[in-house]
């Protein structure tokens, strides 16, 4: 569904993007995780076109992304950052409405889904009247969320959507999420720096370090058989309840 | 002196280069500007009168509306645009048409504006006013030559009598109207014809020097021979003992395409008017604050037995057209600029290349004093509305450009992915995310153009649009407080309405966010 083929990009001359090719199957949950400035959510930036690669090419489905075909292919997928990144001057239904008010949606087509959604992310209707800043991180949140999925696509990208909330919330959405993910069978990258979290979405994790993708895997693999002595340190220093590696 | 201009010769010789009579106001305008001018002018196209323009002092005023009322009462349509500027501003309005006549004085065409050509008397005069598509009329019969001028006490004091004793005594304050300061038969010319050793000379409005001689701030200042205020503040005028000033016969200076109905019309006013009369008129207006219009009416009666209608002046009414000129200056450049500023914005945020540039220029317009611009725009668009306006919206861009970039690069970067992540276009961004997130800023520079544009709209009376400076100038000119404040307070209140408003408008803004 997603394929990055030898991706490479650098703010000004920086590199954070080295050679990645990765793919994901339509269907799959991948998360990518590694430290801050590892180049995890500028490969999300890469794959729905608001930064564009030096070499490498990325396609979605069966199209190439490129900058005559980014508006379409944005259309097929969501994206939800940490911050939510909704607009404040807007009330929250017209920030989950808008992109389908530009394509001229039908109003009856546009409630229903709205519904729908609202349903689907367990949000009380009546919130959606108010604006984003009269709300709480985590309606935020799935405000968020629904305005990623009002045009139903087929990919997922999130980048660290739970990292701003307080744990009580963020562990009753994690929860949400996964079962949301699995019943709509969407195509899901997702980014954390949170090992557990990522393994309790997906099933393989992609560790990235320094915009190279260092290992690929399960939780097993990183945690069993690291590649180099970084996986084994940063594996380590997901502290569990009981001061060591945690159960999953 | 009492020569005059052969009026029938000038006639003859006088050339039409072309002009014709349709007055080209507005011609060469920006569309909006345009558009806007032939509404304010449509009653002027109708009904073509002939425009009498008139300099910024009371003199000059005086007789165009003399003659202003003269071609009313013999049936001609006429209208009177008084206290337009100094020469260049009348002599260039004259040139494009904007105005068909004004007062002016020999000795100032031949040093001013013939400075270039030999002129060496008033025979060779007409020939260059007719080389130049202009006639004049016979002299009116009187001198205003240039004098300077002490308080009596003082000059008895120093027993000075003459402009070649001012020589020993070069600790003098010399004050002079600006004019004076810069023309060839003015300081420069009289210092170096005298050998003058003051150092501390300065510019002033000609009306501020009496007040500056009466203070003791100044010691000698330039003076208009029919000045009413030689007799009134005990002033003497030192002899020119070297002959420097030219002879300043007054005529009415018009183009020469002017109906000749006209011109016999304001041949009747050869040799009407005379030193004392002239300084009777002056100081009736000036000292006894009796309205041009009145002064100018009672001489028409007395003089040519002209049953001249001087129309009383309300002062509402009077407010009320200034308002209505001054939020008409005020309103058409703000729009426009908003017009042009926000688009322009719009792109230099896109495009770092156009903004520098763009903000290159604009500062450097925000630089240039207004008063200059207003002068430098009259040879492209004449008197009036057009260059009042057109140096108002110069002004307003910048604020409005500024902000509008501004206002758009303070949008957090997360916000403007979101957008571009929803697959909006490029337009659908703009008008439903980035302008409104933008509009607070925005607003806020629209603010302070209309804030700077209310004020700096004052100084449009000086080109001739009127607005609420008429009454400030004209305050000046008569030493009027009253009337000053007749124009100042509308103006300062204006200038908090906008404040207000558009602090209002922000703050609901803030709200609705």
């Amino acid at each position: 569904m997603i394929a990055l083929e030898a991706v490479s990009h650098a703010y000004a001359s920086v590199p954070s993007v080295e050679d990645v090719s990765l793919s994901v199957e339509p269907g799959e949950t991948i998360a990518l995780i590694g430290p801050s400035g590892c180049g995890k959510s500028t490969l999300l930036k890469l794959t729905i076109g608001l930064v564009w690669p030096h070499c490498g090419r990325i396609r979605i489905g069966d199209r190439e992304l490129r900058p005559e075909t980014a508006r379409e292919l944005r259309q097929r997928m969501g994206y939800v950052i940490q911050s939510g990144g909704l607009f404040p001057h807007l009330r929250a239904l017209e920030n989950v409405t808008l992109a389908a008010r530009h394509l001229d949606r039908s109003a009856a087509w546009i409630e229903a889904r709205v519904d729908e959604l609202a349903e689907l992310v367990q949000l009380p209707r009546a919130l959606l009247e108010r604006r984003p800043a009269d709300l709480s991180g985590g309606q935020a949140q799935r405000v968020s969320l629904m305005r990623a999925l009002m045009l139903d696509p087929a990919v997922l990208l999130l980048d660290e959507p739970l990292g701003a909330l307080d744990p009580m919330i963020r562990f009753g959405l994690q929860e949400d999420l996964r079962s949301l993910f699995e019943r709509l069978h969407k195509t899901v990258l997702l980014v954390t720096h949170d090992l557990a979290e990522a393994a309790f979405f997906a099933r393989r994790l992609v560790l990235m370090r320094s915009g190279r993708i260092v290992q690929q895997g399960t939780y097993e693999d990183l945690a069993k058989s690291p590649v180099e002595e970084f996986v084994h340190d940063f594996v380590r220093a997901q502290r569990g309840l009981h001061g060591n590696l945690r159960d999953v | 002196m009492s020569e005059s201009l052969p009026a029938t010769s000038s006639m003859l010789l006088a050339v039409d280069r072309g002009h014709g009579r349709t007055r080209r106001r507005g011609s060469r305008l920006p569309a909006v500007i345009g558009a806007w001018m032939m509404i304010a002018g449509a009653d002027v196209a109708a009904a073509e009168p002939v425009v009498i323009g008139s300099k910024a002092f009371t003199e000059s005023v005086v007789l165009g509306e003399i003659t202003t009322q003269l071609l009313r009462g013999s049936g001609h349509s006429a209208e009177h645009r008084r206290e337009l500027g100094g020469t260049r501003v009348l002599w260039s309005a004259l040139v494009r048409g904007d105005i068909d006549c004004y007062p002016e004085y020999t000795g100032t065409l031949r040093a001013e504006i013939f400075a270039d050509e030999r002129v060496p008397d008033d025979g060779a005069l007409s020939q260059a006013l007719s080389r130049a598509g202009m006639w004049a009329s016979g002299a009116l019969g009187f001198s205003n030559t240039y004098v300077l001028g002490m308080l009596r006490s003082r000059a008895e004091l120093l027993g000075i009598r003459r402009v070649s004793q001012l020589v020993e005594h070069p600790q003098l304050r010399l004050g002079f109207s600006n004019e004076f300061l810069d023309r060839v038969d003015g300081w420069p010319g009289l210092r170096a014809r005298y050998q003058l050793p003051q150092q501390d000379v300065r510019g002033l409005s000609h009306e501020l020097a009496y007040r500056g001689l009466e203070s003791g701030a100044l010691d000698v200042t330039d003076l208009y021979s029919t000045d009413a205020e030689i007799v009134a503040y005990d002033l003497v005028s030192l002899e020119d003992d070297a002959r420097f000033f030219p002879a300043y016969d007054a005529l009415i200076v018009c183009r020469a395409d002017v109906a000749p109905a006209v011109r016999d019309s304001l041949d009747r006013l050869r040799g009407r008017i005379d030193a004392a009369t002239m300084t009777r008129l002056n100081a009736r207006a000036k000292l006894d604050r009796e309205p041009e219009t009145e002064v100018a009416a009672g001489f028409l009666r007395a003089e040519l037995q002209l049953a001249s209608q001087s129309r009383e002046r309300s002062r509402v009414l009077d407010v009320w057209r200034r308002t209505c000129e001054h939020l008409a200056m005020v309103g058409i450049s703000l729009l426009s600029a908003i017009v042009v500023a926000i688009p322009l914005g719009v792109i230099a945020f896109h495009r770092p290349r156009v903004a520098r540039v763009a903000f290159a220029i604009a500062d450097i317009l925000q630089t240039l004093p207004a008063l200059a611009l207003l002068v430098f725009l009259i040879p492209w668009l004449g008197i009036g509305y057009a260059p009042a306006v057109c140096a108002l919206f110069l002004y307003s861009l910048l604020p409005i450009l500024r902000n509008t970039h501004a206002g758009l690069a303070d949008i957090p970067l997360e916000l403007r992915e979101s957008a571009e992540a929803l697959g909006l276009s490029r337009w659908a961004r703009l008008r439903s995310i980035e302008l409104p997130l933008a509009a607070r800023s925005i607003l806020s520079g629209i603010r302070i153009a209309a804030v700077i544009n209310v004020g700096t709209a004052t100084l449009g009376a000086l080109v001739g649009a009127g607005g609420y400076g008429q009454p400030i100038l004209t305050g000046i000119r008569l030493d009027d407080l009253a009337l000053i404040l007749e124009g100042a307070v509308p103006a300062a209140s204006l200038a908090l309405l906008a404040q207000a408003a558009f602090s209002a408008l922000e703050r609901r803004w803030v709200r609705i966010r």
